[in-house]
């Protein structure tokens, strides 16, 4: 891609490779669409109807999962635990890190002090190839970061990241394009985006997506968190309960999530139905805890690991549960490890977007 | 108007946008797209030969219930840029892709800090395949309105990638073609 071409040709190839819709999808639509064309009696009733299905999600074409998101939307009743809800053995076991979580309170952060979350993250690089499209090239890249959350959360953040390394590859295609993509990398960019500074955590100019106000206002009873978890992930993902289990993965691997919350999250992740053991000793970035998941589409599966007997969250991983992408079955896509503890002092400096200049008008190189 | 011929010719192209906004919830956006173009049936202009200005309008407005997941995904290429899983920019050549990545985030970074408005008219223009005036019918604003939005929201983008933002505004018409082999410094 050349970097002096316009801005808008630039934007034209960003996301230029989505999927198209899947033959399932085009004919429930045309079913759906054709369903409310169809019948010209009854046609006052008929209309309200449709434009009312209209509003929230095509029902009948994705069933249950229609019905049971227009009753989460509507709000009349819940969907959170009248479906069931995870495997025994997984509810035994999110419950019992939830009881720990509030058993072991989390170290207070004292005025002046901050909490350090450091994260070992493995991520897949997927790039195509010119060749012959359609086909990828996948290699892993890991990256260990810290965070630095301020006791009053509203002061500085200090988020350092440094450069990514090679973690794994696939063949010798994989191997040598993900050396050459590191070493060019590390060349320009010795450190990475190196050291960013933001108040409130507005890193690269935006908002935190998981920040400690919305992580305040969610609800720590399991039903209603639960329940709002679906609202704000409705029409995302492969499913409603993949997608809620995803957001909790998500949530809870920013590290920054209280215990009570945390507790209440594994108490609503016991309530949604097709979660279970995925693996009753975890091995995550050389740690030791029990993997439980839930099937994210047809390829991959979404796992957290934790520790039951103190709560703690060790981390999340996406697992290929058949092989594709170029990349075989039982292929860990990537992972986040935290750890977390009570710091004094956060390393000086560091910019709004560091070393990285992606923040127009920011400081940076 | 023969609405499944008007799916058949169009549903692609909405999902192909929807996807591209706000990821996998296309499917929704789709098939909703045509059930609310088919309750609004008698607002559709008949002497307009295009159906697919007010369909990326009728799409436009479903769109906006996801701002928090399409806030997500710019977020995501802003942090992680094109190492992001699942948000590859159309990379050609593997060598290229420091610099692609870089300039993706840049531009990642100042659509997610755009107004939705000026992000609605850049976007339906790049990615919608609309002209000024199928852009103006889409968003039901006049076309003078557009070209302000548009040239708003290009120089954000110019900004953003540190090239000369006072780079004289122009019209990219469609006859000039699309370009895109064409690189053009600013």
């Amino acid at each position: 891609m050349d970097v002096n071409q316009d801005e808008l040709t630039l934007l034209r190839k960003v996301r230029d490779d989505v999927a198209e819709p899947s033959t399932t999808a085009i004919i429930a639509g045309r079913a759906a669409l054709l369903d409310a064309a169809a019948p010209r009696a009854a046609q006052a009733t008929r209309k309200r109807r449709a434009l009312r299905r209209a509003g929230w999600t095509s029902l009948g074409v994705v069933g249950a999962a229609g019905i049971a998101a227009a009753l989460v939307l509507t709000n009349i009743v819940g969907l959170a635990g009248w479906r069931g809800g995870a495997d025994p053995a997984a509810a035994d076991t999110l419950t019992s890190a939830a009881v720990a979580a509030i058993h072991n309170a989390d170290p207070v952060v004292g005025p002046g002090q901050y909490l350090k979350i450091e994260t070992n993250a493995v991520g897949i690089v997927q790039t195509s190839t010119v060749d012959q499209p359609g086909r990828f090239i996948s290699y892993e890249l890991a990256s260990t970061d810290q965070l630095y959350v301020p006791a009053d959360k509203n002061d500085d953040w200090v988020w350092v990241r440094p450069a990514s390394t090679v973690y794994k590859t696939f063949g010798a295609e994989s191997a040598q394009l993900a050396r050459n993509q590191v070493e060019q990398q590390t060349k320009e960019f010795p450190n990475g985006d190196g050291t960013l500074r933001a108040a409130a955590g507005g890193f690269y100019g935006s908002p935190a997506v998981v920040s400690p106000t919305a992580l305040a206002a969610l609800p720590r009873d399991p039903h209603q968190l639960l329940n709002q978890i679906y609202r704000m992930t409705l029409g995302a993902g492969s499913g409603p309960d993949s997608e809620a289990f995803v957001y909790i993965a998500d949530t809870l691997r920013s590290g920054i999530v209280p215990a009570d919350l945390r507790a209440a999250l594994y108490r609503a992740a016991a309530l949604i139905p097709g979660v279970s053991i995925t693996e009753k000793q975890a091995n995550l970035d050389g740690r030791i805890g029990v993997a439980i998941g839930i099937a994210d589409g047809p390829v991959t599966r979404q796992d957290i690991v934790i520790d039951p007997s103190t709560g703690l969250m060790i981390g999340e991983r996406s697992v290929y549960l058949k092989a594709a992408d170029g990349l075989p079955a039982g292929t860990v896509a990537g992972f986040t490890a935290i750890r977390t503890s009570v710091v004094d002092s956060a390393p000086a400096g560091g910019t709004l977007c560091g070393d990285v200049n992606v923040c127009s008008g920011s400081a940076g190189k | 108007m023969a609405f499944a011929e008007l799916y058949d010719r169009h549903a692609a192209v909405i999902h192909r946008y929807a996807s591209r906004r706000i990821g996998e919830a296309a499917d929704d956006i789709m098939s909703e797209t045509f059930l609310v173009a088919f309750e609004k049936r008698e607002s559709f202009d008949d002497s307009v030969d295009d159906a697919r200005p007010w369909l990326f309008g009728i799409a436009t407005v479903l769109l906006s219930k996801h701002r928090r997941q399409e806030a997500r995904a710019w977020r995501g290429l802003v942090a992680d840029g094109l190492a992001a899983p699942r948000t590859a920019g159309g990379v050609d050549r593997p060598d290229d892709r420091l610099d692609a990545d870089r300039e993706v985030r840049k531009l990642a970074a100042a659509i997610h800090r755009m107004p939705a408005r000026d992000r609605d008219a850049l976007l339906l223009y790049a990615w919608g395949d609309l002209d000024y005036e199928g852009v103006a019918r889409a968003l039901g604003v006049p076309v003078g309105t557009v070209r302000s939005r548009l040239n708003r929201a290009r120089r954000q983008l110019r900004e953003a990638s540190g090239r000369d933002a006072s780079a004289e505004e122009v019209e990219h018409g469609r006859e000039s073609g699309r370009a895109d082999a064409a690189p053009q410094g600013a």
